[in-house]
């Protein structure tokens, strides 16, 4: 009886898995961060309970077979970390930032709430798993996933839902920790479960892939003009949200929950660090390079992206969406190259050349074995290449090129007009949310 | 400078006040500008974070007055609306300016000075011009000239040229921290005075004025609000009771415990060793002398060398001295050893190097941080969990890692850029200052310091303040080398300081995060090794009393291993303690505090007045060394009292900007003083005691009274209640207070 109650209620299955493993590892990490760091906080305890709570309530999310479980568990779990992110009431700012991310989730609630609705109304189901067996999209549906994917930006701060997460940072550094591995990836996690449905509409994958691109670019500009640490890691965390939407919208979806998990570590890492970011000294890196390291930089991209393909298991020049990865991956391995051919390129040609055939191999291989997990979910099913991907990917190439090449020095002469309005206009759309900005020393409070 | 005149073309000419404007002279302006920063205490960056008394600029008042005006100014609880949106402005350009190597894209056209280059973005900004027309266009002409700015807004906003003064250092006490940093940049820059991205003063407050003047209109309400702050202030109960209790408490009993200790004969122990006059060296300088016939001497950490020292390998430079002065000589260090070890430390370096440029050239550009994130996944997820879960195996990972990487060598300071007139000048001052003119011991060890954290924010916060905020070794080296070379040993002799032939001198530092003591050169006489265990026995001894102040973390491990642990971890927080609970500085022999607990509490400066007839060296220790300790003294104390206002509030939510500082959260003020945990056991209950410092010194007071009869600094500390001066006279062994009226009273 039980038994078949919680058959009902829970799908267990590789996703779920993979998401229980990353969410209990970073979990641990964190907690154990926290043990130390927080001693002596007044909030120590509800700390603890709530960062139990908030694992344990995205453990059930990830696993939920039922929609009003899935939906339950997706509201519970944004209110704890609304919680976790305050921390301390009594400071005015953090109080702001925890409102600003109520509103973005409750819109995001919402909307999935909708589209669960619409999906029962249309298929009577209330199990996911049934629902995913449906073989056509009624417009109703369609509508769903719409309202569906609104939940997901909102989540995943894609843009225009991305400024609660620039807005984030009062949130201790643990909470911003299990954040960025975390709860972010709500949206992504819940394209995947849903992929069998998006893989349907072309439109909307498209779509998806498009507000990906854009997230992306405006993310990385805004992540490179920061002088702060942590909002710089806000930032990057939008653009590698935006990239994970790329991905899904490519119909690669076991690739994005690689980006998702991979990501999870990397950020989390970087936000405990993030005391030593006054010791991290810039190398000059010789932009822009000279031709002869640039082509020979192309030819080990070459190299690196071919390798990837291989540990990746992918054709190297083909004609679907895969390419976009593989051209992602060229570039990757260009930028790898660059500083190990300066300054005498064609002198350490071979070391450049093994040091990226090597970097593809690691990076194809951690792409692979999050695709080989969930390869019996068969949701890696890439599309055909159309104009908005090629587009999008030309986008990312030319973004790359700009910073090898346009950028001026510091001491050039006054840049064009359009540089420095487009400076400020960058610099102001990446400001925190008015309100979640300490603008008087002593609103500030620890108590 | 005399720029007074405004030559462009296009400037709107219905502004009848411009002319007006111009009768404020230049001078008269300078004047106005640097009279309101002197309000604000100068904040050093992170990379070399210095303590200073946040109330430095009122310290000309009595204590009582510079509290109260002090609360005026930076404890308010609130602002006036409309001055929040404009806070809002500043911090998000001047953030941008000041930056330090965060941002890959930084805010163009800095190398032309903070004025010119905002003036140029200020068009652009929707944030101030809110797309009015008028707004706009009136951006476009502001004056070229900062100073042309600050007279004619002043003037439009109604300021009368009597109250310019006080309004100008609203605009900077409205937002302490970052004026702090500018106080820093203009006044006390050391070595970043040639900074690629200039700025002044004037261009600062300019920038401010008329972010102001364009989002508040009316903010000649600024002056009646202060007008009511002060009022209020005048009724509310003064901080300085507290202090005053805990003060008394401490205070007698241990004039009375100095006064009753005996003096001994002159000896020549085992070995000396020379000691930081840190707080922290009391407790270790106490372990030490327990493990055999060794005397320690207390004396400033940079060793009476202020030197800018270099690294021949990387380049780097800092200015290894107090920061009341400045560096005469540059001092090349480079890897010891033969050629072919010095070549391959070089090229270790440079591997180092190009490791970080692969990833940071993966990481701060566009798409490639894509694959980064995913290729170093694995590696960044197992390094979190190992760091976290296990700190101590990760730290002995790391540092194997990062020596197969580029080995660690031993470094020597070359004494070539040191003319010998200086170097035989830097040994008799320093033997002398210190006391240690005779019965000189067969090893003298002079004994730097610097501490050992992750993570940490505040790390040179905990480094030697006498060198600047860093660690002291260097110094430490460089006075050894000089005492070991027979040519300033003959010197010496002349001035009738005799070093017996078979001395040696040897330079050390004291990890005060751990009590490890690292002797340097030739450490491998009986002598040396015998001390090397004796050290590590003191430091097991310390290490206990150590943990008596931390909350034990579960008493699985032994003292030692506990207290490193604290130095490996990243999500340490409170790694050590470092100058928390100090209240004194004891100037006199050893001999007087020997046989005393001071719990870590003194700053302990040797010296014997028999041999300075003059008082010259009392004189350099009561206006050096014992101002630093009155700095620190003074930050502790206002960081304990409010820490939101004076100090930088709690880690947990720190957001370091630029390289240079912590900001709150998002977006805030330049949180300036020492951050919650440096001062706090918990989030309510305070470790450091605020109470102000003591200076006790054992000599007649007759010396005393001449000495501060010719120091106006002195005069200020005392007079003004900042700092107690206790004598302690060798003739009757009675102790005496300075009273505020600097009149000697009879110590109860």
């Amino acid at each position: 009886m039980t038994f078949s109650v919680l058959d009902k209620l829970f799908h267990f299955d590789r996703l779920s898995m993979t998401m229980i493993v990353l969410v209990a590892f970073i979990g641990l990490c964190v907690g154990s961060f926290a043990y130390r760091y927080l001693k002596g906080d007044s909030q120590y305890r509800t700390f603890f309970i709530r960062l139990t709570l908030l694992i344990s309530s995205v453990m059930v999310m990830v696993s939920a077979d039922h929609l009003i479980l899935l939906l339950v568990a997706w509201c519970v779990s944004n209110w704890l970390l609304v919680q976790l992110m305050i921390h301390k009431p009594g400071w005015k700012a953090a109080k702001s930032a925890g409102l600003l991310a109520t509103k973005n989730f409750s819109l995001g609630a919402i909307s999935v709430a909708g589209a669960f609705g619409l999906f029962y109304m249309t298929t009577a189901e209330t199990s996911i798993q049934a629902l995913l067996h449906q073989h056509t999209l009624s417009p109703t549906l369609l509508l769903a996933l719409v309202l569906l994917l609104i939940g997901a930006m909102t989540q995943s701060a894609i843009w225009p839902f991305h400024r609660w997460l620039l807005s984030s940072l009062n949130s201790p550094t643990p909470v911003s920790a299990i954040m960025h591995a975390g709860l972010i990836n709500g949206g992504g996690f819940l394209l995947v479960r849903f992929a069998p449905l998006y893989l349907q509409s072309p439109f909307l994958l498209t779509f998806i892939a498009v507000i990906g691109f854009c997230t992306a670019l405006l993310g990385t500009l805004w992540k490179l003009l920061q002088p702060d640490v942590k909002r710089m890691l806000a930032c990057s965390t939008m653009s590698q949200m935006g990239f994970m939407f790329v991905q899904c919208g490519l119909g690669l979806f076991p690739a994005a929950v690689a980006h998702l998990v991979w990501h999870g570590m990397f950020k989390a890492y970087l936000f405990l660090s993030s005391g030593s970011a006054a010791r991290e000294k810039r190398v000059d890196q010789g932009y822009p390079p000279t031709s002869v390291a640039f082509i020979l930089a192309l030819v080990c991209g070459l190299a690196g992206s071919f390798s990837f393909a291989v540990s990746s298991g992918k054709a190297w020049l083909t004609g679907d969406t895969t390419l976009v990865l593989n051209v992602v991956a060229f570039l990757a391995a260009s930028q790898f190259a660059l500083p190990m051919l300066q300054p005498k390129p064609l002198r350490t040609l071979p070391v450049a050349l093994v040091g990226t055939g090597l970097f593809g191999l690691v990076y194809g291989g951690s792409v692979q074995l999050i695709t080989w997990i969930l390869a019996p979910m068969e949701l890696m099913q890439p599309q055909a290449l159309n104009g908005f991907h090629i587009a999008g990917t030309l986008a990312l190439t030319l973004a790359w090129l700009y910073r090898l090449f346009l950028q001026k020095p510091a001491k050039a002469a006054s840049p064009a007009p359009w540089i420095l309005k487009g400076y400020v206009t960058a610099l102001n759309a990446s400001q925190p949310h008015p309100d979640t900005i300490t603008t008087h020393r002593n609103h500030y409070q620890y108590q | 400078m005399n720029t007074a005149v405004v030559t462009k073309p296009d400037y709107p000419p219905d502004y009848p006040i411009v002319q007006q404007a111009e009768h404020l002279d230049t001078a008269q302006l300078s004047d106005q500008v640097a009279h309101s920063f002197k309000t604000i205490a100068p904040f050093w960056p992170l990379k070399n974070l210095i303590a200073v008394n946040p109330l430095q600029g009122l310290e000309e008042l009595p204590v009582e007055e510079a509290m109260l005006l002090g609360s005026t100014y930076f404890q308010q609880a609130s602002l006036p609306g409309p001055m929040e949106a404009v806070n809002r402005q500043t911090i998000k350009w001047i953030q941008a300016y000041v930056d330090d190597g965060q941002a890959t894209l930084p805010m163009p056209l800095r190398h032309a000075g903070l004025y010119t280059a905002w003036r140029q973005l200020a068009i652009h900004d929707t944030d101030l011009h809110d797309n009015n027309k008028q707004k706009q266009e009136w951006l476009t002409t502001l004056p070229e000239n900062p100073e042309q700015a600050i007279r004619e807004y002043l003037l439009q906003l109604g300021i009368t040229t009597d109250e310019h003064t006080q309004f100008l250092t609203l605009l900077l006490t409205t937002l302490p921290g970052w004026a702090s940093y500018i106080r820093y940049r203009t006044d006390w820059a050391g070595l970043d005075t040639d900074h690629p991205h200039p700025v002044t003063q004037i261009e600062y407050l300019a920038l401010r004025l008329i972010i102001t003047r364009l989002l508040w209109p009316e903010a000649k309400a600024l002056l009646t609000w202060h007008q009511q702050a002060l009022e209020q202030a005048q009724s509310e109960p003064n901080a300085l009771d507290q202090i005053q209790q805990a003060e008394s408490s401490y205070r007698l009993p241990l004039l009375q415990q100095l006064a009753a200790q005996p003096l001994e004969e002159p000896r020549t122990p085992e070995a000396q060793l020379v000691f930081c006059i840190d707080v922290r060296s009391e407790s270790f300088r106490r372990a030490v002398e327990t493990t055999g016939d060794y005397q320690t001497l207390g004396f400033a950490g940079f060793f009476g060398i202020p030197v800018q020292i270099t690294d021949t390998v990387t380049g780097e430079s800092y200015a290894s001295c107090p920061v009341l002065l400045s560096p005469k000589h540059t001092v090349y260090e480079s890897p010891c050893g033969s050629q072919a070890e010095r070549e391959n430390d070089r090229t270790g370096y440079v591997r180092l190097t190009k490791l970080k440029q692969l990833y940071q050239s993966m990481k701060y550009t566009f798409t490639t941080p894509f694959a980064l994130v995913e290729t170093l996944g694995v590696a960044s997820g197992i390094w979190m969990g190992l760091r976290s879960l296990a700190p101590g195996i990760a730290s002995g990972l790391r540092s194997n890692v990062s020596h197969s990487i580029r080995k660690t060598t031993a470094v020597v300071s070359s004494l070539d850029t040191l003319p010998l007139a200086d170097q035989c000048a830097f040994a008799e001052g320093a033997l002398r200052l210190m006391g240690l003119t005779h019965h000189v011991a067969p090893l003298v060890v002079l004994c730097g310091h610097g501490s050992a954290t992750q993570n940490n924010a505040y790390a040179t916060a905990l480094d030697c303040g006498a060198c600047g905020g860093r660690h002291g070794a260097s110094n430490a080296r460089i006075l050894a080398g000089i005492l070991n070379t027979s040519e300033v040993r003959a010197y010496l002799l002349q001035k009738g300081i005799l070093i017996p032939d078979t001395t040696q001198f040897i330079a050390a530092e004291h990890n005060t995060t751990t009590d490890d003591v690292t002797l340097y050169g030739n450490a491998s006489s009986e002598a040396c090794q015998k001390l090397t265990r004796n050290l590590a026995k003191a430091r097991q001894a310390n290490s206990v009393e150590r943990l008596k102040q931390m909350q034990k973390s579960a008493g699985r491990s032994d003292g030692g291993t506990q207290t490193r642990l604290r130095s490996q971890d990243w999500a340490q927080v409170r790694p050590e303690w470092g100058l928390a609970r100090n209240a004194a500085f004891i100037v006199g022999p050893r001999d007087l505090t020997a046989a005393l607990n001071l719990k870590g509490r003194s700053f302990l400066h040797s010296y014997d007045y028999t041999q300075d007839p003059t008082g010259t060296s009392l004189t350099t220790i009561l206006t050096a060394p014992m101002v630093v300790a009155q700095w620190i003294n003074t930050q502790y104390l206002f960081s304990t009292l409010d820490n939101v206002a004076f100090g930088s509030g709690s880690k947990i939510t720190q957001n370091i900007t630029g390289k240079i500082g912590v900001m709150q959260g998002n977006s805030s003020d330049l949180m300036t003083g020492l951050p919650l945990q440096s001062v706090y056991a918990s989030d309510r209950l305070a470790y450091h005691q605020p109470q102000r410092l003591m200076t006790v010194v054992y000599a007649p007071r007759t010396l005393l009274d001449s000495i501060i009869l010719t120091q106006p600094v002195l005069q200020k500390l005392f007079g003004n209640g900042w700092v107690q001066l206790a004598c302690l006279e060798p003739e009757d062994r009675q102790t005496y207070l300075l009273t505020r009226d600097l009149l000697w009273q009879k110590a109860p």
